[in-house]
């Protein structure tokens, strides 16, 4: 009896359980994809009158989605790029450095920043007005604030990119040297070292390898962050091209209805794209 | 070769904290015009100003520690509870890829495809809906946090519970949850500064009604009154560098 009433509870809790995980992680996604696709074939919406291919056709005639997702995958591979090499740079030297309590704990605290700030930050050093703008200035380098180049809200998305960079370089620079650690890096070095190889045998044959193949699962991943960035590209980014997020909520927004089915069709496009990248990640791993 | 690396060392160390540095300053300072260097003004005037109707910075503070502090308590105690039962299911990869989908979509872009259920709801703009919005993406991730903790280890010590005639609540309350403390722990602050630091999903179920800090640095930026948007940012840094000094591991996770 004890046992039946045992099952009994655990088949109960496994119905709470798997209820649980359908209602607040499977069912939101669910639910937004759905009425997003219905949205943007016009099957539900205030403006629309039934199923029509007219939103799609213009979103993928217009070009301003395609601009927007080269622009999102080209600043997210850029700004990947340079705080990779960065944390990779500072891992393979300064490891033995990064031990000390002091150094341990001044580089978690650029975790401690969030992109919202990040952000505000960036406007207070990059713009005319700021930082760097005031020293070029009192140096004698520029003469007004337009003698200072755009670096917020510029052509090449310099803005974005620096402060995605101070914001992801920090991140890994602690994963690569918890890697290190793990992996035994130093030893694997020294036995590369005692067989003939170089220093720079060790770094590249050896040393950076490892800390790639150890977090390109988390490259990849925190690239598709990147390319979904909000705050971010929306402070210091211009109005146009616009990161892929800062375009679907500025057409959701919209008062011109038809803009906002729009929108929807981008967004979903986008969740396609990101559901596949994401896919593909996973499956790899197994 | 040792000086040029202590160089670039001090360098990285000087480009961290400068931010920090740099952000407290203009917090204590006032009529800071180009192309001056140093402030006129510097001194406490702003801080005082905390919890003046006119800044509105305290009510923010406290409304988002409470909505902070609420979703990284459900979602940590959901998580663990729901993670126990997707790590033993024979379907647990897809499970969890499944779950990886809300933490991968961009919030801003998940919440924007939410707006219709919120209105339906009545949640749209309101404290719940943002609550309930933020605990969408929370959620995920402590599931995935914790599928790592269940494994053969738990279940051994489980069934000795059992063949000692513990029953279920004994050997949660005296095995299962000892053993998770520390878990608990990072991933309960771990949820805490995704909702802390959460700024697009707030803005678009809150439309601006539920002003959270990470709402009122934008707005601050928006009006160009700098000083208070560097003091909301203090504010923002304060909770995650506490957590810092105490423990690393409460910021820094790889379960990504």
């Amino acid at each position: 009896m004890k046992i039946l009433e045992s099952m009994l509870s655990k088949n109960n809790q496994n119905h709470i359980s798997l209820g649980l995980f359908f209602v607040l992680a499977i069912l939101p996604v669910a639910a937004a994809f759905s009425y997003a696709v219905l949205y943007s074939f016009g099957v539900v919406g205030i403006a629309n009158e039934g199923f029509t291919l007219r939103f799609w056709k213009d979103v993928l005639s217009k070009g301003e989605f395609i601009q927007s997702f080269g622009y999102s995958a080209a600043i997210s591979a850029v700004s990947m790029v340079i705080s990779i090499g960065l944390a990779l740079y500072l891992t393979v030297i300064f490891h033995k450095d990064f031990k000390n309590r002091i150094l341990s704990f001044i580089a978690y605290l650029p975790l401690s920043l969030p992109g919202v700030v990040a952000a505000f930050f960036g406007v207070q050093v990059l713009s005319k007005s700021g930082f760097f703008s005031r020293i070029s200035y009192n140096l004698g380098w520029t003469k007004d604030l337009s003698g200072f180049p755009d670096l917020i809200n510029d052509q090449f998305a310099l803005g974005i990119i620096f402060t995605f960079v101070s914001i992801v370089s920090p991140f890994f620079l602690l994963l690569f040297l918890s890697i290190f650690e793990n992996e035994k890096i130093d030893e694997l070095r020294k036995l590369a070292n005692s067989l003939g190889a170089n220093r720079r045998q060790s770094i590249w044959k050896v040393e950076i390898p490892i800390l790639l193949h150890k977090s390109k699962k988390l490259i990849s991943l925190y690239f598709i962050f990147l390319m979904g960035a909000y705050e971010i590209p929306l402070i210091l980014g211009r109005e146009a091209p616009q990161m892929l997020s800062v375009l679907i909520v500025r057409d959701l927004k919209q008062y011109d209805l038809t803009l906002i089915s729009e929108g929807y069709v981008i967004a979903v496009i986008y969740s396609i794209v990101i559901g596949l990248l994401t896919y593909l990640i996973f499956s790899r791993q197994k | 070769m040792p000086k040029t690396r202590k160089v670039i060392l001090l360098l990285y160390v000087v480009m961290i904290m400068f931010p920090f540095f740099y952000l407290f300053l203009l917090s204590l300072s006032a009529e800071w015009k180009f192309p001056d260097l140093s402030p006129n003004y510097f001194g406490l005037k702003n801080w005082e100003q905390i919890f003046s109707s006119q800044s509105g910075l305290g009510v923010s503070f406290i409304t988002s520690l409470f909505i902070s502090f609420f979703v990284a308590l459900t979602t940590t105690s959901l998580g663990f509870y729901v993670s126990r039962y997707i790590s033993y299911h024979p379907r647990r990869h897809t499970m969890s890829m499944l779950a990886y989908f809300p933490y991968v979509i961009a919030p801003v872009v998940f919440g924007a495809c939410m707006i219709y259920f919120f209105l339906k709801m009545g949640l749209f703009g309101t404290l719940y809906g943002v609550i309930l919005a933020q605990s969408f993406v929370a959620f995920p991730y402590a599931l995935i946090f914790f599928t790592s903790f269940w494994g053969e280890k738990i279940q051994n010590y489980e069934q000795l519970v059992a063949t000692l005639g513990g029953n279920v609540l004994q050997g949660f309350m005296k095995v299962t949850l000892p053993l998770a403390k520390g878990m608990l722990m990072i991933c309960f602050f771990q949820t805490f500064l995704i909702s802390w630091f959460e700024y697009g999903l707030t803005s678009v179920i809150g439309v601006g009604k539920v002003e959270t800090l990470t709402i009122k640095v934008f707005l601050f930026i928006k009006e160009s009154n700098f000083y208070f948007g560097a003091l909301s940012c203090c504010l923002l840094i304060l909770p995650p560098l506490v957590l810092i000094y105490f423990n690393k591991r409460y910021v820094f996770n790889k379960i990504l």
